[in-house]
């Protein structure tokens, strides 16, 4: 028999799961999006194609990118989990 | 009338206090982390000649890996590396299961650093417990004031490597001291350290059981001859307490007796006796708890053990199989892929733009010109001559390059240069190929070259 202590309690709720989910891949998903997109691009010369005065610089433009697609990522998967979810099965509450 | 258990779905997690364990795995684990974190934190301070000898200076957007610099063009063996990377992780799953989870994973690593910590200032695992539920005191406060104390100081020098990766070490810590940090520089080790602080302090084993991908996909890389962590049901059930002196067979009883030790020091809250479970990170602390009850009844060890699901219904175990093969061929041509091409990789870059304005023009002389940018990029650290050339149509000249063709290019930089090539009329119609070359003057071997277009009347 397991003491109380360690048993039962220890899920996360669907919810929280999802959110922490989907925080979590889009971060890692952003992280190696950052890493090819700026490969191939230099983040002074993209500042160039805007007809405006800004003036920022590399790392400003990396973090930038960065959180552009972590937003985007997140927004991606978090509209795509919340798309798919479903009820609990009905039944759940008498099956225990 | 009862209340649906279900409902315990949706309670907060509860709290794992994770019992400290000694044993060869406790020890293999403790080295592990020590070696990994030791790299982490002291590769940064390594210099290699004049420079960080590991910099990822990305505002000039150059990676310095020791005596090799690489470059944006680079990009491939960026590319090639991660994937030998997730090859290893599928080739050591299949054969050893989730040896990266156990020893490996920064996850695990910082985690173990931040409960050692923990215990240092909390006190082990009972009074641990004890001291969560106390009311506030003094002692409550002093303890969980150091421990944070530990934690935020650990999470702030964390942070601060990280970003030493980035911007050179040295330097960041002369700022640090001076408390003189730049605005970018500032947020990313907050950030990091901040990561950090949060996963290993509080997630822990959450970040493993509802956020890792690896460990949501791991088991398909598992079959019957992989190694994993599993408790020998047939030798340890019926489970009971005994007196040491009882003979258990007699009294119609396995080796299990029951401790529940194993579920105590488990990091991820688990049962491993309720068989293979994906919130197991196979750290091994249950076969270095069940090794110790084992000893004391002095019963034969392993009753928890690395074993295979075939060892366990007594089959044989195959190393040798199908995928492991599959696995094996594709690392190792991929790493023979990356390392001569490493190998052979020139240290210059030749780029040629023509120029967009105008198709050629004509010269008094019946010469046709041609204009392009040329672009030398030097990727080694020293300066170099470069003798530049330009081939394919009969009696072409090269002009606006310097004496000789010869052109000089600073280590570590790009050379930019308008030049005009020339081909009389007689030579030159249509559209032709030419090709472009830069040859290194001190080595014959370091030479590319690049195929524009020369454009002349049509004939």
């Amino acid at each position: 028999m397991i003491s109380e202590e360690y048993r039962g309690a220890k899920q996360w709720s669907r919810d929280k799961q999802a959110v922490f989910t989907v925080v979590w891949i889009s971060f890692l998903v952003a992280a190696v999006g950052t890493m090819v997109f700026f490969a191939l691009f230099d983040p002074i010369e993209l500042t160039g194609l805007f007809d405006t005065d800004l003036e920022i610089g590399r790392d400003a433009g990396y973090a930038a990118g960065f959180f552009f697609f972590w937003i985007l990522c997140a927004l991606c998967s978090g509209v795509t989990a919340y798309l798919v979810r479903t009820a609990p099965k009905r039944d759940a509450k008498h099956r225990e | 009338m009862n209340k649906p258990q279900g409902a315990s779905m949706y309670e907060s997690a509860k709290k794992i206090y994770p019992r400290e364990i000694g044993g060869r795995f406790a020890n293999l684990s403790r080295l592990a982390t020590i070696v990994l974190l030791g790299l982490f934190y002291g590769i940064p301070w390594f210099n290699w000649g004049e420079r960080q000898a590991v910099l990822f200076d990305l505002p000039a957007r150059k990676f310095h890996l020791i005596g090799l610099t690489l470059w944006p063009q680079d990009f491939p063996y960026l590319a090639l590396l991660l994937i030998i990377a997730a090859l290893s992780l599928f080739f050591f799953t299949a054969l050893a299961g989730r040896l990266w989870c156990g020893f490996a994973c920064p996850q695990t690593v910082w985690t173990e650093i931040f409960i050692w910590m923990e215990q240092l200032t909390e006190g082990k695992r009972s009074q641990r417990i004890k001291l969560d539920t106390a009311p506030w005191s003094w002692n409550k406060l002093r303890r969980k004031g150091s421990k944070q104390f530990l934690w935020i100081t650990f999470s702030i020098w964390t942070g601060f490597t990280f970003v030493g990766y980035f911007t050179p070490v040295r330097d960041l810590g002369a700022e640090f001291l001076a408390l003189n940090v730049g605005g970018w520089t500032l947020f990313w080790g907050f950030f990091y350290g901040f990561a950090t602080y949060g996963n290993a302090g509080y997630m822990r084993e959450q970040v493993c059981k509802y956020m890792c991908p690896y460990a949501r996909f791991q088991s398909a890389m598992f079959d019957e001859d992989t190694l994993i962590i599993s408790y020998d049901e047939s030798r340890g059930e019926p489970r009971g307490g005994r007196k040491r002196s009882v003979d258990a067979k007699a009294a119609g009883l396995g080796d299990c007796i029951d401790c529940q030790l194993c579920v105590q020091v488990c990091p991820t809250g688990i049962d491993i006796r309720e068989g293979l479970q994906y919130e197991c990170i196979a750290c091994a602390a249950c076969i270095d708890a069940c090794d110790s009850i084992m000893d004391k009844m002095e019963y034969p060890r392993g009753l928890v053990r690395y074993t295979t699901e075939h060892a366990i219904h007594r089959e044989s175990t195959h190393v040798l199989r199908p995928r492991m093969f599959v696995y094996a061929t594709l690392l190792i041509l991929l790493c023979a892929g990356l390392v001569t091409s490493m190998a052979t990789r020139t240290p210059i870059i030749l780029d040629v733009i023509r120029d967009r304005n105008s198709l050629y023009r004509e010269l008094p002389n019946d010469m046709i010109e041609n204009i392009y940018t040329i672009k030398v990029i030097n990727q080694s650290d020293q300066a170099r001559s470069f003798v530049l050339g330009v081939d394919g149509v009969e009696g072409l000249s090269l002009d606006g390059v310097g004496t000789d063709d010869t052109v000089h290019v600073d280590g570590g930089s790009v050379l930019s240069l308008p030049v005009r090539v020339r081909a009389h009329r007689d030579d030159a119609y249509g559209i032709m190929t030419i090709q472009f070359s830069v040859t290194a003057i001190d080595d014959e071997s370091v030479s590319i070259h690049e195929d524009s277009r020369f454009l002349g009347p049509m004939p």
